[in-house]
Parts: structure tokens; C-alpha cells; sequence
């Protein structure tokens, strides 16, 4: 039989992993696939019946539910299930029942084990466990560094305006010019070309380490015949040579011909995937009016990362260092304009900002803390123009106004610190669902500006608030389990516990929040004050709330959510769109597809474990 | 069914006149599928002819193509597909519907050994098609010219499966409904393009497989007379 030739080979060619086998294996593997079809509504795998196959999902679709008919999980076109119960021994624990129409391909248990001993890639793809899965999806997803110095030409980042000097200028006057036209180095020429190089570092190791005449011709201290690059050589090499040699300036060149030159800063600013580089723009900038334009870069600079291949979490650590600059610098510039301060107050960013994982622009959610000496009547005109205008102005720089009105500029988040103790005791003994809202909010707190005593103060009220409060515990335990990640993504949907379908998958919602729920409870538990993410996962681990093996998978599945989420992203912005969290299952690959399925599943686990954990018997 | 069995057993002790040999007599000697027995124990024999054209008389096989079905699960392992040589020229429209040439033919299987295969494949077997009036005289014209007589043979039909189950509802059926294609859309088999007698064959088992499921969906087992044509 030609098997090659009928469709269910083209078929079998797109199913992960069989498209790793060689094309002996397929067609052995095609010729013994049997094939069977369920109506839906139907049982095919019966608890306590013996599994003979593993079934892959031509089409249709099926649904695994446990021992109580709680929903397992969801199965569409390509996917596999039946191995468990083979790797079982053919013991069946789950029902597989069918919601549509469905025709199986069925593999004989004896080729499943053949491939399983000879077959790598398919051995990997069915033994690993959820959580072994996620890490070699990472590792999959994180695109291989790519290092644009090697891409760049020299030529692409030297500086033009070089400062010549003539052989018999004077030391004294090299150094004036120099300071002139504020360059760190000068090259020194006649109409031959280079002859040589004249540095900062020069004045202090010679002329005044040696106590030089200063009006000696500068030719006399100059390094003769400087080491120069071509302009056609990498910025790799530009670079390498500059460590090499222990120098800080490489003069360009074309056939000998001076074009400009390269400095170690100038290396530096290309790297402008180096968002320490817009931090430190944010920094020295002096107006309100030049930060828009600034904040025009993050969008580049998130860009820049997610295709360098960098972690998810470092990302969104320098996303958040980029909005922390923005609202310090905003800050800072409005107290200027307004005047100092009456009282002493510290502004409060809340939310992702405050975690450390903002990927993009979000809204601004914030908040101002002031003095106890805070007197409406003298000092309220003070602060309401300041926050006005700080929420104006991180408006214009993108991290537009919080639609839910959480911010400083709104009057109920511009108190003094007894009435931001007194939130807190409200939301904290008596939480109604908004004041869990609120809690979740303002849990994940950070003073970006003013008195951080203060702030400290605050800090220190909460934490002797929720010191050991398991109320609190199991109220934010229930908040965590709001959001339920989907059952699994099909080619054009996303699957919901009910059977409904949606066309987009909210991944912030339905993914990183409760991830990042599961995370703030298990560290209140664990009385840890760190507010990232992966450091209350870290510090709920080593103080023995969670399991090492519990902390990797929600590490893992939140590291793999935040990447998919962030390249996402990227793609938004490459189209010349706003970066958002709606993702289209078309545009996944199946690949990707099974392991957010992997992930969603995991914390669905972990929101069980929450519950089971925090709400026993205190709810209800 | 007694007019059935006669019928089958009419033929049977005709062809054993013939004192058969071979193939022949090992089909002939293999008992018939029970129609009282349940069509999940039943094996089945799922078979398409690509043919010059409709009539039995005149037109010529050009290929053949067939699957098992049992513990009605497809049984890809078993299928042949399989040209049938012919002295006849084929005209340029079955050349186009089934995309053979006439040099492609000559290296094709003659149809006395055809029938030997046959023979072999659909002892104790069900023969399933989808129109099973084409398959079924092409056969027994061929047993007729081979043989001297015809074959008792148990067949079933997928589209008059399709037109019985649409009469019982009292619905209405078109035409190009009942086809191969439309009525696999209508049970959500997934679509095929290629169009060859072992693709045909295996998207008529499918076919069945999905007719029988959806029949027996309501928990009652279908025994075999219930589908025999």
C-alpha cells in the first residue's frame, strides 16, 4: 500500500512530534494506525477498562474529567491522549468522552513503545511531565540571542564631529579646544593622514603626572600612529579590539582616510536595548516636555529585548525601571514648577509597576501618602494641582489615566497616613469583595518618590495587620481564584470551562493575574514583604509555604505566560500597534498552543491548592 | 430475510454445481456474515472501483481499492490500492476524474487475478461501497464471465444507509446530498482532496463508522440485517 499517498500521511506529517520521526517511522507508524469514530456525548476511555492506543485527534474534540466529573481537561485536532493509561499499564483513570463529532487515529500500544525506546523527540514529547515541558518550551521560545554589534558596521555608531589638532599646536591649547567643543579625545593630523591620538586620560598620566611644559607642541605627548578600524568591520570587532588594546577611542577609517570615530560611550548608546541607557536619558532630561518623546523609546527598547532572547522577568524588571524613572522624574519636575512641598508625602505606584512586571505602557494606578500635618484647608490646593499635573503629564508620556480612577489625582487616594491606616483596617477586617479589589491593588505597593519614612510607616501598619491573619488568608485565598485561566486554545478559539468559545485570549486576565494572585497570597502566608512575583514564589519556597517542585512550575508557567504575552506584544508594536494583552490563537503555533495549555493547567492546580490550602471550612 | 437467504443460498448451490477450485471454492465454502449477528462482530470489506464508466456490460475496471474494517475500527494495515489492466482505451474524461493513463494501465493487475484477490479479501466479509450498484455488478459480471455463474455476496450501501435513516425522519433528500463528499461534511469527517479508490474507500469506512455510531447513539446495538442492502 502506498501510504505516502493517502491524506492521513499529510496529516500525520503536521502533528507534533511525529514530524520528528523519519520518514521510515512515519510510514511504519501510518500503515499500523487504525482509525475509529465517536458521535459526541460518547465514552471512549472508560474508567477501570484497559487502553489499548494511543489515540491522536484527527477531528472533532474531547474532554478528560476526573473521578468526581470535574473537568480535566480539553482536547481538539492533533492532540494526543490514551498514553497516560498506557504508561499505566493500560489502567484507564480518567474519562475521555467526546463533545463533538470525532474521528480518532489510533496507534497500537506496541509501535507507542517502539518509538518511545528509539525515537528521541517523540520519547521527550510523551514522557516529560507538564512542568519538564514548560522549561524546554522556554528554552524553545527564548530566540537565540541575537548580538547587533555583529550585525552593525563600525561605521553605523562613530561620531563624525572629530576634534583635529596640528602637530605643533600647544598642550595648553589642545586641552582648551578640547574642553571647547567637549570631546574626551582629539586626533592629530597633517595632510597625510593620522599621526596621533590625544586623550582626557593623556593630561592626567603625562602632563601633569610628568609636570610637562604645557606650551611643548602637543605632537611631543601625543600616542603616535593610533589604532584605527575600517569602516566596513563589525561593532563586534570595534568592540573587541577596544578591550584588547585597553582603549577607550577608535578612530574610523576609509583607505586611510580619517571619517570619524568610535568611543566606548558610543558602543554603549547602540546597545540602546540597554534600557539603562533611557533611564539614564529620563534622568538628565530637565522638562515636562521632553519626556513624551523619551517615552517613545520604550516601545523600541521592549523590541529590542524580547528579540535579543532575554528572559521574561529581566524584561519586565527594565520596563518597570523605565516607568519608575518616568513617574520619579515627573514627580520631581512638578514639585519644581509648583514650588517644595508644605508637608512631607511619598507618591505610590501600585500594581505591575510597583511588581517589577510591566511589559508595556499600562495605566497609571497611584497613589499619594502625606504627612499626618496634612491640613486640607492650608495644603489640599498643593497637593490636588500636583497630583493633577503628575497624571497629566504620565498621561502624555503614555501610562494613561487608570480607568477604575486609582490615582492620586483622584482626592480619595491623596490622604494623610491615618487615613490610608484607616483603608487598610477596613479592607483588611472587613473585606467585601470591592475591598479586595482595593487590597490586591494596594498590596503590591512601592514609594517611587518623597519621604519614604513615611512610606515605611504605612508598610509597617499593614504588615502588623496581616501578621498572622488567616481571615485576611482565606478572604484573598477565594479573591485568587476570580479569574480562571481556559481550558485550552483551539486553531480559532479559546475553550472555556462551559463549553463557550471566545475569539481572543485575554493572557494578562486569564494567565499572569492568577498567577500573580497565587503568588501574593502564598507570600502573605509566607509573611514576606517582596512584592515581585518570582521573588514571593522564591521567598513562599524557602520558608516552607510551597514546595520547591510547586515554586518551579508556577515560576515556569509564569516566565512562559510573561514571554508569550511579551512577543505578543512585540508583534502588536511591529505592526505599528499599541502593545495589548488580546492574543489571537491563530497566531500561536500548535506548539505553543499545548504548552499554555500545560501552563493554564498548572495553575488551575495551584488556584486548587489555594483553596484547598486557605479555605477550608473558613468560607460558606 | 428468508427471501434473503434463499436468494444467497440459491447462488451458493448453484456455484457448487461448478464444482469450484481455488480461491473460488474457499469463498465459496466460507460462510456468510449472519444478519442476526451485532454489526460490531461483524468484519467488513469497504471497497471502491474506479471505472470507465457504469455499465458492467461494456465499461472496464481501471483500478480498485479497499480497507477492513473490524471491531469497527479501520484497519489501514489491510488495504490495497491497485491498477486494473484493460485493453480499452480510456476516454479523456475518466482520465481526468481519476487521473490514471492508459501506460500506467498496462503495468496494472489483470482482472482474473483481480478476482482471486478479491475473493481472498471478501470471504466471511460484509462488502461495504458507497452505491454499492456499481461494485456489486461489475463483480458478478466478472464472476459470470470467469466462473459461469454468480456469487452469493452480503453488501451494504452507505448512501441507501443515507437515504433509509432520511426516509424513517421523513425528511426530504436531494440529490448531490447523498454524495460521498456532502455526507461526510454532514457527520464533520474532516474534508479530503485526493481522489483515488483507496482514498474513496477509506473516506466510505469512515463514512460508516460515523452512520453506526450515530445509529447506535441512543444505547441499542444495530445488528447486521438492519444495514444489509
Amino acid at each position: 500500500m502506498e501510504i505516502e499517498q493517502l491524506e492521513i500521511h499529510d496529516f500525520l506529517l503536521l502533528c507534533h512530534p511525529l514530524n520528528q520521526l523519519s520518514s521510515d517511522e512515519l510510514k511504519e507508524l501510518a500503515e499500523n494506525i487504525e482509525i475509529t469514530y465517536f458521535s459526541r456525548n460518547q465514552t471512549v476511555l472508560e474508567p477501570g477498562q484497559h487502553n489499548e492506543w494511543l489515540y491522536l485527534i484527527r477531528s472533532g474534540a474531547v474532554t478528560r474529567t476526573d473521578h468526581n466529573d470535574g473537568l480535566v481537561a480539553q482536547f481538539g485536532q492533533k492532540d494526543f491522549f490514551g498514553h497516560r493509561a498506557i504508561e499505566r499499564g493500560g489502567i484507564i483513570k480518567n474519562r475521555v468522552s467526546t463533545i463533538e463529532d470525532s474521528l480518532f487515529y489510533l496507534i497500537p500500544k506496541a509501535r507507542y513503545r517502539k518509538l518511545m525506546e528509539n525515537n528521541q523527540a517523540f520519547n521527550q514529547y510523551f514522557s516529560q511531565q507538564k512542568h519538564e515541558r514548560l522549561k524546554s518550551a522556554l528554552q524553545l521560545l527564548r530566540s537565540p540571542p541575537e548580538n547587533s554589534l555583529i550585525k552593525s558596521k563600525a561605521a553605523d555608531f562613530m561620531h563624525q564631529e572629530v576634534l583635529t589638532l596640528q602637530q605643533q599646536d600647544s598642550i595648553a591649547d589642545a586641552a582648551l579646544q578640547m574642553k571647547n567643543s567637549h570631546q574626551t579625545a582629539a586626533l592629530v593630523i597633517d595632510e597625510t593622514g593620522i599621526k596621533g591620538i590625544v586623550t582626557d586620560r593623556l593630561f592626567c598620566t603625562k602632563v601633569v603626572a610628568m609636570g610637562l611644559d604645557t606650551q611643548q607642541p602637543i605632537a611631543s605627548v601625543m600616542t603616535p600612529e593610533p589604532i584605527s578600524i575600517d569602516r566596513r568591520h563589525s561593532g563586534l570587532e570595534a568592540m573587541l579590539l577596544m578591550t584588547r588594546m585597553n582603549i577607550r577611542h577608535l578612530p574610523v577609517v576609509e583607505d586611510g582616510q580619517l571619517l570619524g570615530m568610535v568611543t566606548a560611550t558610543d558602543l554603549m548608546h547602540h546597545q540602546s536595548h540597554n534600557p539603562i541607557y533611557l533611564v539614564n536619558q529620563i534622568h538628565k532630561s530637565q522638562s515636562l516636555s521632553q519626556l513624551p518623546q523619551l517615552s517613545q523609546q520604550l516601545p523600541v527598547v521592549l523590541t529590542k529585548q524580547v528579540d535579543a532572547g532575554l528572559n521574561a522577568s529581566d524584561i519586565a524588571y527594565s520596563i518597570s525601571s523605565i516607568g519608575r524613572a518616568f513617574a520619579s522624574k515627573v514627580i520631581e519636575l512638578c514639585v519644581r514648577e509648583l514650588g517644595p512641598a508644605p508637608v512631607p508625602f511619598a507618591y505610590m505606584v501600585a500594581g505591575s509597576l510597583a511588581r517589577n512586571d510591566q511589559t508595556a505602557h499600562s495605566d497609571q494606578d497611584n497613589g499619594l501618602l502625606l504627612s499626618d500635618q496634612f491640613d486640607a484647608s492650608l495644603h489640599g490646593e498643593y497637593f490636588a494641582q500636583l497630583s493633577e499635573q503628575v497624571s497629566e503629564h504620565l498621561n502624555r508620556c503614555g501610562y494613561v489615566f487608570c480607568p477604575g480612577d486609582v490615582m492620586a489625582s483622584n482626592p480619595k487616594w491623596r490622604q494623610p497616613l491615618a487615613q490610608w491606616q484607616h483603608y487598610f483596617d477596613g479592607w483588611i477586617n472587613s473585606p467585601e469583595p470591592k475591598a479586595l479589589m482595593y487590597s490586591s491593588i494596594f498590596f503590591d505597593l512601592r514609594c517611587v518618590y518623597g519621604d519614604q519614612s513615611l512610606f515605611d510607616q504605612l508598610q509597617q501598619h499593614i504588615r502588623e495587620l496581616t501578621r498572622n491573619n488567616r481571615l485576611f488568608l482565606a478572604f484573598m485565598a477565594a479573591n485568587a481564584q476570580q479569574n480562571k485561566p481556559p481550558l485550552g486554545l483551539f486553531r480559532r478559539f479559546v475553550l472555556e470551562q462551559h463549553g463557550a468559545e471566545h475569539k481572543t485570549l485575554d493572557i494578562k486576565k486569564r494567565g499572569i493575574m492568577p498567577c500573580t494572585d497565587i503568588a501574593r497570597v502564598f507570600a502573605l502566608d509566607a509573611g514576606t514583604e517582596v512584592i515581585n512575583t518570582l521573588e514571593r514564589i522564591k521567598r513562599a519556597s524557602e520558608s516552607g509555604v510551597i514546595s520547591n517542585e510547586a515554586a518551579v512550575d508556577l515560576r515556569d508557567s509564569f516566565e512562559l505566560l510573561s514571554l508569550i504575552r511579551l512577543q505578543h506584544q512585540v508583534r502588536n508594536i511591529k505592526r505599528g500597534q499599541e502593545a495589548n494583552n488580546y492574543i489571537n490563537p491563530d497566531e500561536l503555533s500548535s506548539l505553543e498552543r499545548r504548552h499554555l495549555k500545560d501552563a493554564f493547567e498548572l495553575i488551575r492546580t495551584y488556584q486548587d491548592v489555594v483553596t484547598q490550602k486557605y479555605n477550608q471550612g473558613q468560607l460558606g | 430475510m428468508f427471501f434473503f437467504r434463499d436468494k444467497q443460498q440459491q447462488l451458493l448451490n448453484r456455484a457448487l454445481k461448478n464444482r469450484p477450485s481455488g480461491q473460488l471454492k474457499n469463498y465459496l465454502m466460507t460462510p456468510l456474515p449472519d444478519p442476526q449477528q451485532p454489526i460490531s462482530k461483524t468484519q467488513f470489506l469497504v471497497l471502491d472501483f474506479e471505472t470507465t464508466g457504469l455499465n458492467a456490460q461494456s465499461d472496464h475496471i481501471i483500478s480498485m481499492g479497499y480497507t477492513h474494517i473490524s471491531d469497527m475500527r479501520i484497519q489501514l494495515k489491510n488495504s490495497l490500492h491497485q491498477l486494473i489492466s484493460t485493453d480499452k482505451k480510456l476516454t479523456s474524461e475518466s482520465v481526468s476524474i481519476h487521473q490514471i493513463t492508459d501506460d500506467q494501465l498496462q503495468q496494472g493487475m489483470a482482472v482474473e487475478e483481480m478476482m482471486n484477490v478479491l475473493l481472498q479479501q471478501m470471504a466471511g466479509k460484509v462488502i461495504i461501497a458507497h452505491h454499492q450498484a456499481i461494485e456489486y455488478q461489475f463483480i458478478q459480471h466478472l464472476s459470470h464471465n470467469l466462473y459461469g455463474h454468480h456469487l452469493p455476496m452480503r453488501m451494504a450501501d452507505t448512501l441507501k444507509i443515507e437515504q433509509h435513516r432520511l426516509q424513517r425522519l421523513n425528511l426530504p433528500i436531494s440529490v448531490n446530498q447523498l454524495r460521498l463528499f456532502n455526507l461526510r461534511t454532514s457527520y464533520h469527517l474532516p474534508r479530503y482532496h485526493a481522489h483515488n479508490a483507496l482514498e474513496d474507500a477509506v473516506a466510505t469506512a469512515e463514512l460508516f463508522l460515523a452512520q453506526i455510531s450515530h445509529r447506535q447513539a441512543n444505547g441499542f446495538p444495530l445488528k447486521l440485517k438492519h444495514i444489509l442492502s
